[in-house]
């Protein structure tokens, strides 16, 4: 009777065993079949080996893994582009090699946490990195970047911050360009270029053509004096040829005039506008009527959809120089009895993102002809110095002005009231489609 | 070696936290005064204009940044009542941005001084003045990164760099004041005698915000 109960028992005993390792095996299978992604799992052996080849195969994975991120941050380290990361509460993690020279960095350790504001004290990149977290886009931003030299006692690495009688300047100019990205966990990467060399070149360039300008200014002005002088005491077929000599003085005496009104407006555009209050439809019809004698010989008429008023502060003649420009061209590429559209609208309040304060609010004016637009390829650059597009925008086929800079000027007006110009061509007449972006009120900005 | 993620110590309490927080506006702040400062030296000496019309945006936000950090330390030192450095810091920290704030103020001033005086020739003194501008910029730039590396040594040091614009000062002023048979209106000089005296009290202010950051690591006031 024993014997039996104990037979009983060591049999119940071993079932539950066997059960047990039934369903551990069962469990380890599913294991398996959940995490790995190897298809030799038909081969009959324990689970427990697969489970062990499967770890190994994870550890090699992920020292490979290691080994890739490592070269992709050796590379980072070393490209010629600046790299920061910056946590969730701004504080540096990781910047590279080229960072730390564009920023002077000097401070930094690597591994070491501190907040980007203690290493680099620039208001413009700490606002990208902020706006870039805020709104989670890529963002990008050009500023220049100063570095002032300080007295730091325990500085031992950067030589030259430590002995500030050197001969080098007190401050320091950087142009830079940042592109900041929103990464995973509230964290921001940004990429910094260096702008200097190219802001450089092209002061360089900019100032050879106006110091050039400013050479030609005397001699021409000289010379279509003696030409007009001649054309009294002289007859065909010599009165001819001097006079279209008079003609081509003149519009090399304008194309001076007004790259060095150009130069003037680009370096200090704050000074060059004399704020007023101005109503803008009132502008654009006093200007309409002084451009009337030659819209009437084609025939064109001009249309304005405007009820009410609209007034801004700007500097008036500057604002009539765009919008005579802008009409005349208009006129110009606008085939007979064809019509202009003026559109004046506000734009609604927005943000202004660098301040967080509501931005004065922007007038809009669209200038719309009915000729047959941009060439394409031409829009990116009808903005630029002495650009002309194709041959019937060139010279040769109006005589009357067009020397290349018009565009180039009213862009430069309407940035130094603090607004923008955008060309494109009307989606549904084909025609140009200038857009012009004003500010209500006199802006003050940063 | 991982560069991206360094050990971060991720516990913190919340007055830490808000500390940090202050801190990186107090820096935020200086980065703006700093800027005023340059933009003020720009319309002096390089006579920009444009840089003395935009200074009062600049001098706008450093107002608002002065309000909203003195609002932040008193409602910290309220509800959180730190002790010890954390307390230190939250009151240097109130009299600091009162100095930024100070240097801000006279950076405008000078600016608006530099409309005046472009109307006269560049009078030989400038150079002098140019150069005691950049040095009073030089230790303001020094006590800022005092302020973000919380040095006292760095702190105290800046005491001594003042003495270097303390006799700019001096030898200017016995300059300007004792001229004798000066022709035409006296305005540019006038105005050259203020010019130094506001930066000499910027780099007073520099001086202050460098022994508050001593303060707040030692807890001595000398």
């Amino acid at each position: 009777m024993v014997k039996l109960q104990f037979f009983l028992g060591l049999t119940l005993g071993l079932g539950i065993c066997v059960w047990n390792h039934y369903r551990w095996q069962k469990n380890l299978k599913g294991i398996l079949n959940s995490f790995s992604s190897l298809d030799d799992r038909a081969i009959s052996l324990p689970p427990v080996y697969l489970v062990r080849r499967e770890m190994e195969n994870l550890r090699e994975e992920s020292k490979l893994i290691a080994r890739e991120r490592d070269s992709w941050q050796r590379l980072i380290d070393q490209a010629p582009i600046g790299y920061l990361l910056v946590d969730e509460e701004n504080q540096l993690l990781w910047c590279n090699q080229q960072a730390r020279i564009l920023l002077k960095l000097d401070r930094w350790r690597w591994g070491e946490v501190r907040l980007l504001l203690e290493l680099v004290r620039s208001y413009e990149l700490d606002r990208l990195i902020e706006q870039t977290r805020k709104s989670q886009q890529p963002q990008t931003k050009d500023w220049t970047y100063y570095f002032t030299r300080h007295a730091i006692l325990k500085n031992s690495i950067s030589v030259e911050s430590n002995s500030y009688f050197d001969s080098t300047e007190m401050v320091k100019a950087i142009a830079l360009s940042g592109h900041a990205f929103p990464l995973i966990d509230r964290k921001v990467g940004i990429f910094l270029e260096n702008r200097q060399p190219f802001v450089d070149l092209s002061r360089s360039r900019d100032r050879a053509t106006s110091d050039l300008a400013h050479e030609l200014k005397t001699p021409l002005t000289s010379i279509s004096l003696v030409a007009e002088n001649l054309l009294n005491r002289l007859q065909n077929p010599e009165l001819r040829w001097v006079e279209q000599m008079l003609r081509e003085t003149n519009r090399l005496i304008n194309l001076v005039k007004e790259w060095l009104d150009i130069t003037q407006l680009e370096t200090s555009p704050l000074q060059n506008i004399q704020y007023e209050q101005l109503s803008l439809l009132e502008l654009i019809s006093s200007i309409w009527q002084t451009l009337e004698p030659i819209a009437k010989k084609k025939k064109i008429t001009l249309i304005t959809n405007n009820q009410d008023d609209f007034l801004i502060e700007g500097d008036k003649s500057r604002l009539i120089q765009v919008f005579l420009n802008l009409l005349d061209n208009a006129i110009k590429h606008t085939p007979k009895q064809g019509k202009i559209i003026v559109d004046i609208n506000l734009e609604p309040k927005t943000l202004d993102k660098s301040t967080n304060s509501p931005a004065s609010p922007l007038a809009i004016i669209d200038i719309v002809d009915s000729g047959r637009g941009f060439v394409s390829s031409d829009l990116p650059h009808i903005f630029e110095r002495l650009y002309r597009g194709d041959a019937s925008r060139s010279r040769a086929s109006n005589f009357s002005g067009g020397n290349g800079l018009g565009l180039t000027i009213v862009q430069q007006i309407v940035q130094a009231h603090g607004g923008s110009i955008k060309a494109k061509n009307h989606p549904q007449s084909g025609g140009a489609w200038l857009r012009v972006k004003l500010p209500q009120k006199k802006s003050g900005r940063i | 070696m991982n560069y991206f993620s360094p050990t971060v110590s991720t516990e913190k309490t919340h007055l830490e936290r808000s500390l940090k927080q202050v801190q990186q506006e107090v820096l935020r702040m200086g980065t703006l005064v700093e800027k005023s400062f340059r933009m003020s030296h720009q319309s002096l000496f390089s006579r920009d204009l444009d840089a003395a019309k935009k200074i009062t945006s600049v001098e706008k936000s450093i107002d608002k940044y002065y309000r909203q950090i003195e609002m932040d330390c008193a409602t910290l030192m309220t509800l959180q009542s730190p002790v010890a450095q954390d307390l230190r810091l939250l009151s240097a920290l109130m009299q600091l941005v009162r100095d930024l704030e100070r240097i801000g103020d006279y950076a405008q001033d000078l600016a608006e001084m530099s409309t005046k005086l472009i109307k006269y020739e560049p009078h030989q003194c400038m150079e002098q003045i140019k150069d005691m501008s950049e040095h009073a910029q030089f230790m303001l730039a020094t006590s800022l990164v005092a302020l973000a590396d919380l040095d006292a040594e760095t702190g105290k040091s800046i005491k001594e760099l003042d003495n270097t614009v303390d006799e700019a000062y001096e030898e200017l002023y016995n300059f300007l004041a004792f001229q004798e048979n000066v022709p035409g209106v006296i305005e540019p000089i006038l105005l050259m005698g203020l010019i130094v005296r506001h930066l000499e009290r910027m780099a007073d202010h520099a001086t202050n915000i460098g022994q508050r950051v001593a303060y707040i690591v030692t807890g001595k006031i000398n």
